[in-house]
C-alpha cells in the first residue's frame, strides 16, 4: 500500500492513469453501490502554487448538495481564510454556479467515463522582471 | 537593469499605435464612442483616468524598505487605478474631464494625494504594500487581483473622507443581502441570520456609528454608502475560455463599469474598454519620478494621466485572472446593476462570469451541518469492494 504522503502527489491526472474501460468500471460499481451519490474527482491544478493539494483524489457527494457546500467542505479541508482566491473549474474550463446541486452540475457537466472532474486553482500573480521584459521588447519589435 | 528598464520605456512610448480607424463601437467604462467620428473625446477620456505607473525615489516603504516597485508593483498600481476610478466616479463624476494646464476642483487634489507615493496616504503603494503582509505578501512581493482587492477593502475603512462601502465577491457570487447590509448598516435586517464573517466586514468598513455620521453630515442623500463591488474570478486555467468573452465584453458596457484588473501572464494591466476583440488598457509598466506635493496641497499631476494612444491587446491574450469592478453611487444604481446583470445571464449570450442571488444560502452559516468525516460504516463496504492497491472514495454525507 502506499504511503498517504505519495497518494496525492500524483504526477499525472487522474484520467491519464486509468484507461477509460477501468474508469467507467469504477464508475459502474460505485453507483450500484451508492446510487444516490456522485463520483467526483478533484485535483489541483498543475501550476497552482498557492494552494495545498488534497489527500484525496475520489470524492462520493450526495446529489442534493450544493456547489456552495461542496467549496465550503473543500475551503475549510484547506484551512483557507474566506479571503483566500479559490476556484473550481469544472472540465477545466468553466466556474460552476454555486447555487446548482450537485446533480444538476453532474448532468451537464459528467464525462464519459461517468465521472464528475473537477480541477481547482487560486490566481496568478502579477509582476515583471527583467526576463518578462525581454520577452515583451521581442514581441513588440 | 535601471538601464534595460529606461530604454524599454522610452521604446513603448515611441511605439504606440494611433485608435484604430474602424466602425465597431468602442466602448469605455459604460460610454460608448465612435471611433471614426469622436477620436477626441476617446483620448480625452482616456486621459482623464487616473494612470499609476512605476515610480523610483520615493521614501522607503516601511522606513528601510524599497523606494521603488519598478519589477514588483504593477498589480498593486492596477489596484490603485480601478480604485481611483471610484473615487473619481465618487467626488467627480464618471463624465468628468481632465485638460492639461487647467485648473482642477480641490476634490480632484484629494483623490490624487489620497494615491500619492507617501507613506500616509490613504492608499500610497506603502499602505498597500504594508497591508498586504496580512494577506501573506511580503513588501515586494507579486500580487494578484484578489490580494490588491482584498488590501484596498481593508484599507477604504480609514477613508472617512469617501465612506466607500468596499465588497470583494469570493467564490464567483454575488450576494445582494450582504451589499445591502453592508451599504445601509444603520437598516435593521430582522429575520435573516446573521451570516458569520459579515460582522466583521461590516466593522472593517466602518461600522454602523460611522454611517449615521454620514447620514448626519449629508442628510437625506446618505441613505447608501457608495458601493465598490470587486469580483475576483478565474475564467480559465491557463487560457480564459471562450464562453466568456462576450460576457466580460459586456462588463465594460454597464455604466456602473469600474473595469478589469488582470494582465498578460506575469504583467499586470488596468482594462478600461474594448474595441472588436482588442482590450483597451492603461498600463503601469513604465518607471517616472516619485512626485513631491507641494505645500498647498497641489500636485503636479501630468504624469498621472496619460496622454497618448492607449495600448490595445487581443482578448484571448487576456490571462484567465482578473477582477471584475463596479461602482454604485446610490441603491438605484445598485439596483439598475443587478436587473442589468440577470438580463445579461437570462440572455445566453456567453456564459455568465459570477452569479447573482437575493441571499446566502441558509444551510451555508455551519460546517457542523455538513459531515465533513468520511462516514466510515461506508468506508468499510468500500474497502471490500476495491482491492488494497486502489485510492479510496472519501464519501461525504449530509
Amino acid at each position: 500500500k502506499m504511503p498517504p504522503s505519495e497518494k496525492s502527489q500524483h504526477a499525472k491526472p487522474f484520467k491519464q492513469r486509468k484507461s477509460l474501460a477501468t474508469r467507467k468500471e469504477e464508475v459502474a460499481g460505485i453507483r450500484l453501490k451508492f446510487p444516490t451519490k456522485i463520483p467526483v474527482i478533484v485535483e489541483r491544478y498543475h501550476r497552482e502554487k498557492y494552494l495545498p493539494s488534497l489527500d484525496k483524489t475520489k470524492f462520493l457527494v450526495p446529489q442534493e448538495l450544493t456547489m456552495t457546500q461542496f467549496i465550503t467542505i473543500i475551503r475549510n479541508r484547506m484551512s483557507l481564510t474566506p479571503s483566500q482566491a479559490f476556484y473550481l473549474l469544472v472540465n477545466n474550463s468553466s466556474l460552476a454556479s454555486m447555487s446548482l446541486t450537485m446533480a444538476e452540475v453532474y448532468k451537464d457537466n459528467k464525462d464519459e467515463d461517468g465521472f464528475l472532474y473537477m480541477t481547482y486553482a487560486s490566481q496568478e500573480m502579477f509582476g515583471s522582471c527583467t526576463e518578462c521584459t525581454a520577452v515583451e521588447l521581442s514581441k513588440a519589435g | 537593469m535601471d538601464a534595460a528598464t529606461l530604454t524599454y520605456d522610452t521604446l513603448r512610448f515611441g511605439e504606440f499605435e494611433d485608435f484604430p480607424e474602424t466602425e465597431e463601437p468602442v466602448w469605455i467604462l459604460g460610454r460608448e464612442f465612435s471611433a471614426l467620428t469622436e477620436k477626441d473625446e476617446i483620448l480625452s477620456d482616456i486621459a482623464s483616468r487616473l494612470w499609476f505607473t512605476y515610480r523610483r525615489n520615493f521614501q522607503p516603504i516601511g522606513g528601510t524598505g524599497p523606494t521603488s516597485d519598478t519589477g514588483w508593483g504593477c498589480m498593486l498600481r492596477c489596484g490603485q487605478m480601478i480604485l481611483g476610478q471610484a473615487l473619481v466616479c465618487r467626488h467627480l463624476g464618471r463624465d468628468w474631464r481632465w485638460i492639461r494646464g487647467q485648473k482642477q476642483k480641490e476634490e480632484y487634489f484629494s483623490i490624487l494625494n489620497a494615491f500619492i507615493d507617501k507613506k500616509d496616504s490613504y492608499y500610497s503603494i506603502h499602505q498597500i504594500a504594508q497591508m498586504g503582509v496580512g494577506e501573506g505578501k511580503s513588501i515586494g512581493q507579486w500580487y494578484g487581483p484578489n490580494t490588491v482587492a482584498q488590501v484596498l477593502k481593508k484599507l477604504s475603512a480609514f477613508d472617512s473622507w469617501s465612506q466607500l462601502a468596499m465588497h470583494v465577491a469570493m467564490d464567483n457570487t454575488v450576494v445582494i443581502e450582504d451589499i445591502k447590509r453592508l451599504c445601509m448598516p444603520w437598516l435593521d435586517f430582522a429575520g435573516a441570520a446573521a451570516a458569520p464573517g459579515l460582522e466583521g466586514e461590516r466593522e472593517l468598513n466602518g461600522c454602523a456609528e460611522g454611517a449615521c455620521a454620514l447620514a448626519g453630515a449629508e442628510g437625506e442623500a446618505a441613505l447608501w454608502r457608495p458601493l465598490v463591488l470587486l469580483i475576483p474570478l478565474r475564467l480559465g486555467l491557463s487560457d480564459i475560455n471562450e464562453a466568456y468573452i462576450e460576457t466580460l465584453k459586456n462588463c465594460f458596457m454597464l455604466p456602473q463599469s469600474l473595469g478589469v484588473i488582470g494582465g498578460k501572464p506575469n504583467s499586470a494591466h488596468y482594462f478600461i474598454g474594448y474595441v472588436g476583440d482588442e482590450m483597451i488598457y492603461l498600463d503601469p509598466h513604465t518607471t517616472q519620478p516619485a512626485v513631491e506635493p507641494s505645500d498647498d496641497g497641489q500636485v503636479p499631476d501630468d504624469t498621472y494621466h496619460c496622454q497618448h494612444p492607449p495600448c490595445r491587446m487581443h482578448i484571448r491574450e487576456l490571462d484567465p485572472s482578473i477582477a471584475v469592478g463596479f461602482f454604485c453611487h446610490t441603491e438605484d444604481d445598485f439596483d439598475d446593476w443587478c436587473m442589468r446583470i440577470r438580463k445579461l445571464s437570462g440572455s445566453r449570450e456567453g456564459l455568465p462570469m459570477f452569479e447573482l442571488v437575493d441571499s446566502q444560502p441558509s444551510h451555508f452559516t455551519s460546517s457542523d451541518v455538513l459531515n465533513l468525516t468520511p462516514d466510515f460504516s461506508d468506508s468499510d463496504r468500500l474497502e471490500r469492494f476495491f482491492d488494497s492497491e486502489d485510492e479510496e472514495f472519501e464519501i461525504l454525507s449530509l
